[in-house]
Formats: structure tokens, C-alpha cells, sequence
């Protein structure tokens, strides 16, 4: 795995949502200190394929036979409603499994095109019934976290705040139970959650191509940009398309943090953000650190 | 009044016909005035983008399905109408997920464009569509297709599109209270007629005012009945009956009366 190119500048166009940081006139450089500024991406990833990563895509399934996903899915669930189960949600096995509207696949495949060897599990939330769909959702993140994923690719967010208790809890349990959240900020200029917390890695799109040119923004809401703009991606039916939106950006980040957390399996979620702020393409070592 | 209105559930019964007829007739009239707003916002939205069509569809909460309501441009008399499950389509995605997403450039994809590919033939090749939100619920989705001028909708499109489908989301929610006030004024009517008299009497000045607002002229001829009615139950029993008798009187008359071209 060869450390992308760092040199590529975002182009000057309308942005999603959240993406304005990340523009060239607004995006800051930031300095790594000390010891962390000798962290580098040969040391973060360099050679990685993401070999045992186990990384839920919670979304609209995945299409297990597509081209793209080089038969990569290790396992799939269905989450759906049910008043009476715990949690209000079951689980039904999806083997092997599919995806309703190519959401899902589109964004396995950029996780695989980033790290190859890791291994992806398909989690469907959303179809057929919008009651509850936010009940499925975090059904999702429990499913990843009791299957002991390593990663969890969220493109999807709430924004109804009676819920925003419910997916706090769940964030925190996965950041002490050593599961990455990545989780997409909505396209809407509005609190979605649970990209806002501080446990998880939000992601908003910017304007590049390079899948390895992400930037680090440390004012709040979202803290990383990846491309998510104009993307050819997989989609439903062996297709692919051009698509665009934050969601497309999040498995960006999911895909580096594989191969992070394949070559780097000790570090904690908050250790492999500060690998991740330390190899963002707007981070420069300060003066005095050992690298420079 | 709870003396007047004890003995005649009748009333009661009579004025909730009434008021479910001005209801009925609500909802048959509003949906006009409001889907023709919504038919300029899809058009001007079309012009706007420069896009082949344009499209609204709103969610059906009983069989959680997305009907499309109004439509412009390529293939609107086909579509208008048409009913899409959510599991499907792009429509169905930004519904399920409350996200905007712009698409373009697939390829051999039968499902992408189900929703007007299986009936009007009509494959665009760039979609933008946003959901229509009233508070943090989705109740539809805006599409726009085809921008002609470009190969794909951009990021300003989906921004732009947004400032559309709140318009949208703002009539439909305008409609819908429309509709609730004729159930607040059934609501109204019954505890009127059950209730505490000074509280009734508030509640009907409540809701007339919230009428003559709203200045639909069958609400507000619902309440200047109501609001005689009211009146002359006041005056006691025996002019409350008199009251009805004689609005009976005139309603089997009425009933009775040939009438002419029938």
C-alpha cells in the first residue's frame, strides 16, 4: 500500500453541508507536536491491506457478488422491527447478503478499494417501513458491537433528538469496547447524530479524488473531509454510478482506519485518531518536532 | 348548557355531521389549491436547474409507500399517480434515510430508475432528489432529473434543492393544519356540548378566530352556526328544544322538497 498523495488541493465549488472547513480559503493547518508529529503513513498503514479488520457497513445491505466487493462480505443481519424483543429490534441472517438500494455496496467498495483484505459485514437498516427506522439503526450499532467489529461504517444519522440519549450511550459503548464509529454527517445543515459526538469519526465530503487525501478540522461538528464528490462508486445490480454526498466520504476513513487498526491492532479508537490527525493531508509537523 | 345538552346527543350528533361535511369538503378543496402550489415549486425547480423533469412524492403513512404527486417535464402523465414501495428506487433511499443524493452515470441499472423506467420508458441519466421534511419527519421527496446543460447535479444543485422542498414541505404542512382544524372543531364542538359552558364559550371564540384566520368560508359559516346554536342554548331548555325542532323542521323540509335536475 503505497501513502497517497498528499499534494492535492481541493478545487473552489459549492460543498455539502459541513464541508466548508474543508475548503482551500477556510482549511487550517495543524500542527503535530512532539512525538506525534513523527508519525507518518508509512508507519500508520504502509503495507496494510486491512488483513483481519472486521468492519461493519450499517446502511442498505451490501450486494455480496459484486465486482467491486471481490468477494470480501464475511456475513450480513437484517435489522428489523419488532415491538416485543429487547431493544425493540431482531435480527434475521442475511446470507448471503444483498442490498436494496446500492447505498450500502457503494460504500463496502470504497472500503475495499482501500484495504482489500479487511473483512466486510453488511447490516441493513433502512427498507420498506420508516417506523422505527431509527430503532433499526441503532440496532445496527449494537449488532457491531456484541459481533466484536472492529469498525463500523455509519452513513446514515438521526436527527430527532429523543433519540440522541439512546445513540450517546451506544457511542460510548463502543468507543470503550474498541469499536470504531465512522459515521457520516448529513447533507442537511442540521444535528444529525450520532455523527456529532466526540466518541465517534465524523466525515464530510471535500472536492479531491484521492482516496488517501483526508483532511483533519479540529472545530466541531466534523473533525475529517474525504472525498464524496462526483464519486464513481459500486452500484445495485453489478453497476456502478457517479454519486455524491458526505456518505461517500465516511467509508474513505473507514478504509484507512482498517489498515491502521490491521498493522496497529493495540491502538485504541482515541490513539487511531491521533494516528489519523497525525497523516491528514493539512498536518505539518511543529518546529522541534523529531521529524522535522 | 350541560342541563340543555344532557337530554340530546341528537345535536351533538347533527352538528358533528355538519362539521364532518365542512371537513369533507376541506379536504376535497384543499389538496386542489395545495397541489397546484406544489405543481409551481417542481416547475420552477425544473427551470431553475435546467432539469428534463421534475417530480414530488409524498409518503403514504398507512401502506408506507411514496405516491407521486405532481410532476413536469419528461414522462409526467405516466408517473403522476404512480405508487413506489420505500424499499425501492432512489425516492424510496432519500426517504428511508432523510439524506439528499445526487447520482448519475449508471450504468446497466434496471432498479435505479424503476420508478419511471417500468412505466414511462423515460431513463434519465442524472438524478438529484432531497427528502421533504416537516420538523425532523420525512413526508416526501423532490426529484429533479436530467440536468441538461451538465452531466451530474452538483453541490450547490442539492443545496438549492433544499430551499425548494422546504417550500414544498411548508405547503403541505399548511394543508395538512388545515385539515386538523376541522377535527379541532369537532373536537371543540362535542366538549362544548358536554362540557363546562365559560370554558366551551373560550374555546369556541378560539376556534373561530383560528377560522376567520385561516378565511375558509365554509369554517366560518360552520361557526357562525355553531356560534348560534351556542346562543341559544344559553337561553334555557325549552328554547333549546324549540331551537332544534325547528331546525329539524326545516331539514325534513328541505329533505322533502322536490329538486329540480336530480
Amino acid at each position: 500500500m503505497t501513502p497517497g498523495d498528499q499534494s492535492e488541493e481541493p478545487q473552489t465549488r459549492a460543498l455539502p453541508a459541513w464541508s466548508s472547513q474543508f475548503s482551500p480559503e477556510s482549511l487550517r493547518e495543524i500542527a503535530a507536536l512532539g512525538p506525534i508529529g513523527e508519525i507518518d503513513r508509512q508507519w500508520a498503514w504502509g503495507g496494510s491491506r486491512g488483513e483481519g479488520v472486521r468492519v461493519a457497513v450499517i446502511d442498505s445491505g451490501i450486494e455480496h457478488d459484486h465486482p467491486a466487493i471481490e468477494g470480501c462480505v464475511h456475513g450480513g443481519t437484517v435489522v428489523e422491527v419488532e415491538e416485543q424483543a429487547s431493544g425493540k429490534v431482531r435480527y434475521v441472517d442475511d446470507d448471503p447478503p444483498t442490498d436494496i438500494f446500492g447505498h450500502g455496496t457503494a460504500c463496502a467498495a470504497i472500503i475495499h478499494a482501500i484495504a482489500p483484505a479487511a473483512e466486510l459485514y453488511s447490516v441493513r437498516v433502512i427498507g420498506r417501513d420508516l417506523t422505527g427506522k431509527a430503532l433499526q439503526f441503532a440496532g445496527g450499532i449494537r449488532w457491531a458491537i456484541d459481533q466484536g467489529m472492529s469498525i463500523a461504517n455509519m452513513s446514515l444519522s438521526t436527527s430527532r433528538s429523543e433519540y440522541y440519549g439512546l445513540f450517546h450511550e451506544l457511542a460510548d459503548e463502543a468507543y470503550f469496547r474498541n469499536v470504531m464509529l465512522v459515521s457520516a454527517v448529513n447533507n442537511i445543515p442540521a444535528p444529525s447524530y450520532p455523527s456529532l459526538y466526540s466518541s465517534v469519526v465524523s466525515v464530510a465530503a471535500h472536492n479531491g479524488h484521492d482516496p488517501f487525501t483526508y483532511y483533519y478540522n479540529p472545530s466541531p461538528p466534523v473533525e475529517f473531509g474525504a472525498p464524496g464528490i462526483d464519486v464513481e462508486v459500486a452500484w445495485l445490480n453489478k453497476s456502478t454510478s457517479v454519486s455524491t454526498g458526505n456518505s461517500f466520504a465516511a467509508p474513505h476513513i473507514a478504509g484507512i482506519i482498517a489498515l491502521i487498526r490491521a498493522k496497529h491492532p493495540e491502538l485504541t479508537p482515541f490513539q487511531v485518531k491521533t494516528v489519523l490527525l497525525a497523516c491528514a493531508a493539512n498536518t505539518r509537523p511543529s518546529a522541534g518536532s523529531p521529524a522535522t | 348548557m350541560s342541563q340543555a345538552a344532557s337530554g340530546d346527543d341528537r345535536l351533538t350528533l347533527e352538528l358533528k355531521h355538519l362539521l364532518t361535511s365542512v371537513e369533507a369538503s376541506g379536504v376535497a378543496l384543499l389538496p386542489a389549491s395545495n397541489l397546484e402550489l406544489l405543481q409551481t415549486v417542481v416547475e420552477a425547480a425544473a427551470q431553475i436547474f435546467g432539469a428534463a423533469a421534475a417530480s414530488i412524492c409524498l409518503l403514504d403513512d398507512a401502506d408506507q409507500s411514496l405516491e407521486f404527486k405532481v410532476a413536469f417535464g419528461a414522462g409526467r402523465d405516466e408517473v403522476l399517480g404512480m405508487r413506489i414501495p420505500l424499499d425501492r428506487g432512489i425516492a424510496g433511499y432519500v426517504a428511508s434515510t432523510g439524506q439528499p443524493i445526487a447520482i448519475s452515470n449508471v450504468s446497466q441499472d434496471v432498479r435505479f430508475n424503476q420508478e419511471f423506467a417500468q412505466s414511462t420508458g423515460y431513463v434519465p441519466a442524472s438524478i438529484l432528489a432531497t427528502p421533504l421534511m416537516i420538523n425532523d419527519r420525512v413526508i416526501g421527496v423532490m426529484e429533479v432529473l436530467d440536468k441538461i446543460d451538465a452531466a451530474s447535479f452538483g453541490m450547490q444543485d442539492m443545496e438549492l434543492l433544499g430551499v425548494f422542498a422546504r417550500q414544498a414541505a411548508l405547503a403541505i404542512e399548511q394543508a395538512q393544519q388545515m385539515n386538523g382544524l376541522a377535527q379541532v372543531l369537532v373536537n371543540g364542538i362535542d366538549q362544548l356540548l358536554k362540557g363546562d359552558s365559560a370554558e366551551g364559550q373560550t374555546l369556541l371564540s378560539e376556534i373561530a378566530d383560528e377560522a376567520l384566520d385561516h378565511g375558509q368560508a365554509e369554517y366560518q359559516q360552520a361557526m357562525a352556526l355553531a356560534g348560534l346554536l351556542f346562543e341559544i342554548g344559553q337561553a334555557g331548555e325549552a328554547e333549546w328544544r324549540l331551537c332544534l325542532d325547528v331546525l329539524a323542521g326545516l331539514r325534513d323540509y328541505l329533505r322533502s322538497r322536490p329538486r329540480f335536475g336530480r
